[in-house]
């Protein structure tokens, strides 16, 4: 896989869209050291097509450092590409072959539509947090840290759904296009601490319907999303979250 | 009262929960199934096996349990259905190149078709030793199942349906359990390997009869 400092050639084929459909186009891009990130590649790529007169390929990226959840895109296939708990942005492109064909493609998801190219609306995710993944109480100041005494296991849980960035690496990569890992990772993250405990019975409710308006499909259960994400969340979440609905039903406020 | 049922049946979770619930009470069925057939392998020309068909078509409740079962076989392909083509629904425009990442397994990848494939079985099957065909029939079940199964194209069908039924099972027990809420990271690989051993122990289970009076006793 290391190719020290040769330089690769690449076959791309690309979804462009900017109507509401698109097509696979293909790109040959020269001399792409395997040191640069896969979003510096497409960087090179839109420089070559500036300098050819055309259209420049749209994709989303913000900070680079893999902690944003703006970077997106299938790569062969997978989303984020072939390494593991790497965000596209952090994927570098030692982790191909000179001469590879690298097929890119946006997410897709009903519920997520492309906007152009590669860029596509994630707002459906907005709606499920806005339907109920915050707490209402006003904080105030920071009050003595052993106040609130938290179980280590119960805040260990909660960090782990909370480093989810919201990115939908999880409905690509589900075969339903299901929303199930982030909603869960978001539900879960409030359900075990107690400043998220008042809200939890109304939150679970909200935010499963949220969800279901939006379009997303149903979880079966192949632990496909867990293994997609960049962020290594865990279907133990979604356990959670059918927990966290179904105690809801069974005990409503 | 009906806050409940309407919120299971109107939620995406709710359905699967029902899915889970209806689909394990499918498999108790299919263990009580598996026991009672055991008695076929008894060297008595079928008499034990008829003395328990006899059993239970001469309770009263039988007719109930039926219903009973119906239901949850009704419940479960509808829900089925229904969760299956929203997912179908959710993509939208399919991706050029597919990769799995490595969690997927068969019977996960196929729970649709090999759920229609059993339905298919229990059709045949419900033809063969509950209906009849539509007719009266009079001789001992014990020698209906023997002479169906001792055939070519009746072992080869019941032995089809068995496989069918192992895919399908070997993703149940896992998926319907984390539907549930019941599964946890420590158990997950657990419960995978319990899954396929329940699919394996049901589908080999089951096919054992076919396989016993195609090879062994053809008398």
């Amino acid at each position: 896989m290391s190719h020290g400092n040769s330089n690769m050639r690449l076959t791309l084929h690309i979804w462009q869209q900017s109507g509401p459909a698109g097509r696979m186009e293909t790109h040959v891009l020269d001399a792409v050291s395997p040191d640069v990130s896969f979003l510096e590649m497409l960087d090179m790529l839109n420089e070559q097509l500036i300098a050819a007169g055309k259209d420049v390929l749209a994709f989303d990226h913000d900070c680079r450092e893999g902690i944003c959840g703006m970077c997106s895109l299938v790569i062969n296939g997978k989303p984020h590409g072939p390494e593991t708990e790497t965000t596209t942005c952090q994927l570098h492109m030692r982790s191909f072959n000179d001469g590879d064909t690298i097929t890119i493609e946006p997410f897709r998801a009903k519920a997520m539509p492309v906007i152009k190219d590669l860029v596509i609306d994630r707002s459906a995710l907005d709606r499920i947090v806005a339907a109920g993944g915050y707490v209402s109480v006003n904080a105030g100041n920071a009050q003595d840290a052993n106040a609130l005494p938290v179980p280590r296991h119960d805040a260990e849980k909660s960090m782990d759904a909370a480093a989810c960035i919201g990115c939908a690496a999880c409905v690509a990569s589900c075969k339903n296009a299901s929303a199930m890992l982030f909603v869960s990772a978001k539900v879960s993250q409030l359900a075990l601490l107690p400043q998220g405990k008042p809200e939890r019975t109304e939150r679970v409710g909200k935010m499963v319907d949220a969800m279901d308006a939006a379009g997303f499909g149903n979880c079966t259960n192949e632990g496909e999303c867990e293994a997609a994400c960049p962020k290594g969340i865990s279907i133990a979440n979604i356990a959670r979250l059918n927990r966290e609905f179904l105690r809801s039903l069974v005990m409503p406020d | 009262m009906f806050q409940i049922p309407l919120r299971l049946l109107s939620t995406s979770i709710g359905r699967k929960v029902l899915m889970s619930i209806t689909g394990l009470l499918l498999v108790g069925f299919l263990i009580v199934h598996l026991l009672g057939n055991l008695t076929l392998f008894m060297d008595d020309g079928g008499a034990t096996f008829d003395a328990y068909s006899d059993a239970l078509v001469s309770n009263p409740l039988l007719p109930l349990a039926e219903l009973g079962l119906l239901l949850l076989f009704a419940a479960h392909i509808a829900l089925g259905l229904r969760v299956s083509l929203q997912n179908r629904e959710a993509r939208g425009e399919p991706y050029v190149a597919r990769a799995t990442m490595g969690q997927a397994t068969p019977g996960s990848r196929t729970m649709l078709i090999s759920g229609l494939l059993v339905l298919i079985f229990l059709v045949i099957h419900l033809l063969d030793f509950r209906l009849h065909g539509g007719e009266e029939v009079h001789e001992s079940i014990a020698a209906q199942v023997i002479e169906r199964l001792r055939g070519g194209p009746g072992a080869l069908i019941y032995c089809l349906g068995m496989a069918a039924l192992g895919l399908h099972l070997s993703h149940a027990l896992r998926s319907s359990l984390q539907s549930l809420g019941l599964a946890d990271t420590r158990c997950y690989p657990c419960l995978a390997r319990a899954g396929r051993f329940l699919a394996a122990v049901m589908a080999l289970g089951f096919a054992s009869f076919p396989l016993y009076f195609f090879f062994i006793n053809k008398a």
